[in-house]
């Protein structure tokens, strides 16, 4: 039994393996890899974000595709676990032959994969989520040949955004709920070290483990000291559970929460009846028309709103690296990790998502031009370790709306960050 | 081909490492009955003390002792042998479902304990840049991943060799008595506290040596990679290749880690794109049939226990 499903597998692989080499001939098919937890703890988020980078396929497809091929979109679900996500990376590399890969969402999948497939074989990765600090040391080691990049801003940022807006608001006394994790230990760290430079102070800092029935004890522990308000680093089961017993237990409304909590799953759990002084914060979709384009789009697609995190940032990285492949003479690694920089680049054209903006790109590239693709998630600028700053917004639900309270550019960002460093 | 030949050299090395690991709960259930549900939490000491004694220094975190590979997998097996052996004193009287529930527990400390010790464990943020010895063996990802693989070869080679000598020997036939019936060999002078502890203990080192075989292979180690699931993966391996049969183990570590791997891959290819998605749930079922029909067709596993006489009896 295992051995013919072994075998099996086998000779599909090498089957596919003979594919390529015709296909080159004939009918031309670009492969993209993605590597996306579709199931185990982060599924729910991961399917939807893997629609969207599905989505982000299909309108370059519908433009055309890369140098007149089609774009195939090759999903590997990593169940969450870094030696399956491995795995899934090496496989997609070695038989399916991709170039690049798109994922994975948490650090701890990313990271391994970067450093054990994607690196060694020269192949670009670009992570709508990995939000970890740890990317950035690598890369300031040397250790990731410039094959990294993130569509999505680090906690640096994040952190910022979170104690102007507690600052903001008054808040003087916060307790901090956060999830034990890199991106929750991280952006809680951070956060500590800026509100106290923003004239409020902590009042307790608890980590949740997730996936757990209760947090009634993290709750007790954080209501200790009497906080004014509540910043709340979650992801949207667990940060429902802990919402609900941080109100039932007498904890304030006054709610600052991270941008994965914007999400209709978490406010749905709640009810959106008691989360009316909730604030938070999120990458923002910049104000010009081609953003706001992207969202019809999406909402013609799924019926419904890109509420939720990574999928901006998905569609974006998906779209940038198949605009990289479009410049690259050849298609390899190498090349689009190099051209990720020409179709990003600060002095070139403008270019917009959509099939449109897709078409116009192509002529651009193929004139000999620059361009510079301003996405989903607005403008985006790599630095030289990968990592993207985007501007910020922040929200607010009224009734069961949630509604835009403010707009930070880049340049905007970039000052905070540098007046709460120094 | 060279493509499929690389993934087959990449996906040996994983699936051998856990065969190593394999091969330690082997000794400990399939020859001794010991239910180690803590698997995964001696893996991760494995793990984590390769990356501390190889790695380089760290800002706030301890490290920076860049010892040499062989030092960093000794010293696995040491520091899991040290965690044996304060865990086994502690739980080894409790038999069967007791010591599976204290062992289980141990590992999901283990992991806790690596999630918030960032001194010693980077915490969250795991320890990245541990050193890949084939990198300065070969150049090239084919080259130095096959110079991994001949590592790990060797070294499950030598782990297989000794435990193949060490339960033909009068010790393993100990271990099948103790398992068999306490009382009998209790009866015999033998101590059955004692012998179990020392099974426990070995079969913990090798479980650390997987853990330092795969953290330098990956060269990054995050809490992240010890959830229980892991305990279960190698559970199957053992159960589906067969306990009291070191062949099998290693059999089940290639097997069980093919069918998990490539039901990822047949997913990617025959469901069509809208519904990928949903191609998780799909694997988990797979994956849980597979199992399921096993334990139907082959209760004992796909090889199973082999018997064991001394070579000086005459049958």
């Amino acid at each position: 039994m295992f051995r013919k499903s072994m075998i099996s597998a086998l000779s599909v692989a090498a089957i596919t393996l003979g594919g390529v080499g015709s296909a080159s001939a004939s009918d031309c098919t670009v492969k993209l890899g993605a590597i996306l937890p579709v199931s185990g703890p982060m599924g729910q988020v991961g399917e939807r974000i893997s629609a969207t980078g599905q989505f982000a396929v299909d309108q370059f497809n519908e433009a055309g595709g890369v140098k007149g091929c089609d774009v195939k979109y090759v999903l590997r679900d990593t169940q969450g676990q870094s030696t399956i996500g491995v795995d899934a990376a090496k496989s997609l590399v070695d038989i399916e032959g991709v170039q690049a890969l798109i994922g994975a969402v948490s650090s701890g999948v990313s990271l391994p994969v970067l450093t054990s497939v994607s690196v060694p074989s020269k192949i670009t990765q670009v992570s709508c989520c990995s939000s970890s600090e740890s990317f950035t040391a690598l890369a300031k080691e040397g250790k990731t040949d410039g094959y990294w990049f993130r569509t999505y801003s680090t906690n640096r940022s994040q952190a910022a955004m979170g104690a102007l807006l507690t600052a903001n608001s008054g808040f003087k006394k916060t307790a901090v709920i956060y999830v034990n994790t890199d991106f929750g230990v991280g952006l809680a760290k951070r956060y500590a070290a800026d509100i106290v430079k923003l004239g409020g102070s902590i009042s307790s800092m608890v980590a949740y483990n997730e996936s757990q029935q209760s947090y009634r004890a993290e709750v007790t522990t954080a209501l200790q000291g009497d906080p004014d308000s509540l910043f709340l680093v979650a992801f949207p089961v667990d940060g429902s559970t802990l919402t609900r017993e941080w109100l039932a237990l007498g904890g304030t409304g006054n709610l600052i929460v991270n941008n994965s909590l914007r999400s209709s799953d978490y406010f749905e759990a709640v009810g959106s009846k008691h989360l009316q002084k909730l604030q938070g914060y999120d990458s923002a979709q910049p104000r010009i028309p081609s953003v706001a384009n992207f969202n019809e789009m999406f909402e013609e697609r799924f019926d419904g709103p890109p509420n939720g995190p990574g999928l901006h940032s998905v569609y974006d990285a998906v779209t940038v690296v198949l605009l990289a492949m479009e410049a690259s003479d050849e298609i390899t690694g190498e090349n689009i990790r190099d051209n990720i920089r020409i179709v990003t680049a600060a002095d070139g054209e403008e270019v917009y998502p959509g099939p449109e903006g897709i078409k116009r790109a192509k002529e651009l590239l193929a004139a000999g031009k620059s361009i510079r693709y301003v996405g989903a998630t607005g403008g985006l600028q790599f630095d030289q370790n990968g990592d993207v700053q985007a501007p910020k917004m922040t929200w607010k639900l009224v009734g069961d709306e949630n509604v835009e309270t403010g707009y930070f550019t880049t340049e905007e960002i970039a000052d905070l960050i540098k007046k709460l460093d120094d | 081909m060279i493509g499929l030949i690389s993934y087959l050299i990449f996906f040996l090395i994983l699936a051998l490492s856990f065969g190593i690991a394999v091969l330690g709960l082997n000794l400990q259930w399939g020859y001794t009955g010991l239910f180690n549900a803590g698997v995964a939490g001696f893996i991760a000491i494995g793990g984590y003390t390769m990356a501390i004694l190889t790695g380089p220094s760290r800002d706030a975190v301890l490290g920076g002792f860049e010892m040499p590979f062989v030092v960093g997998l000794i010293g696995a097996m040491i520091a899991s042998g040290i965690g044996a052996y304060i865990v086994g004193l502690a739980t080894l009287r409790l038999k069967g479902e007791y010591l599976a529930v204290a062992t289980f527990g141990i590992a999901v400390s283990i992991q806790l304990v690596c999630l918030n010790w960032e001194y010693l464990t980077g915490g969250t943020l795991g320890l990245i840049g541990i050193p890949n010895p084939s990198k300065d063996l070969a150049t090239g990802p084919l080259a130095q991943n096959a110079v991994y693989l001949g590592i790990v070869i060797v070294i499950g080679g030598i782990a297989f060799w000794a435990l193949e000598r060490i339960v033909k020997s009068p010790w393993g036939r100990m271990l099948k008595a103790i398992r068999e019936d306490e009382g009998a060999a209790a009866s015999l002078g033998k101590s059955p506290v004692r012998v179990r502890l020392e099974s426990f203990i070995l079969g913990c080192m090798l479980m650390g040596l997987a853990g330092a075989l795969l953290t330098a292979f990956i060269g990054y180690i995050s809490p992240s990679d010890f959830l229980p699931i892991v305990t279960f993966q190698i559970w199957t391996m053992l159960i589906v290749g067969g306990s009291a049969n070191n062949r099998g183990a290693l059999l089940g570590a290639v097997l069980v880690w093919g069918v998990w791997t490539s039901s990822g891959f047949v997913i990617s290819k025959f469901i069509p794109a809208e519904i990928q998605a949903q191609g998780g749930a799909l694997q988990a079922i797979l994956i849980g049939l597979i199992l399921v029909v096993t334990l139907l067709m082959r209760p004992r596993g796909l090889i199973g226990e082999e018997k064991h006489v001394s070579r000086h009896a005459s049958l």
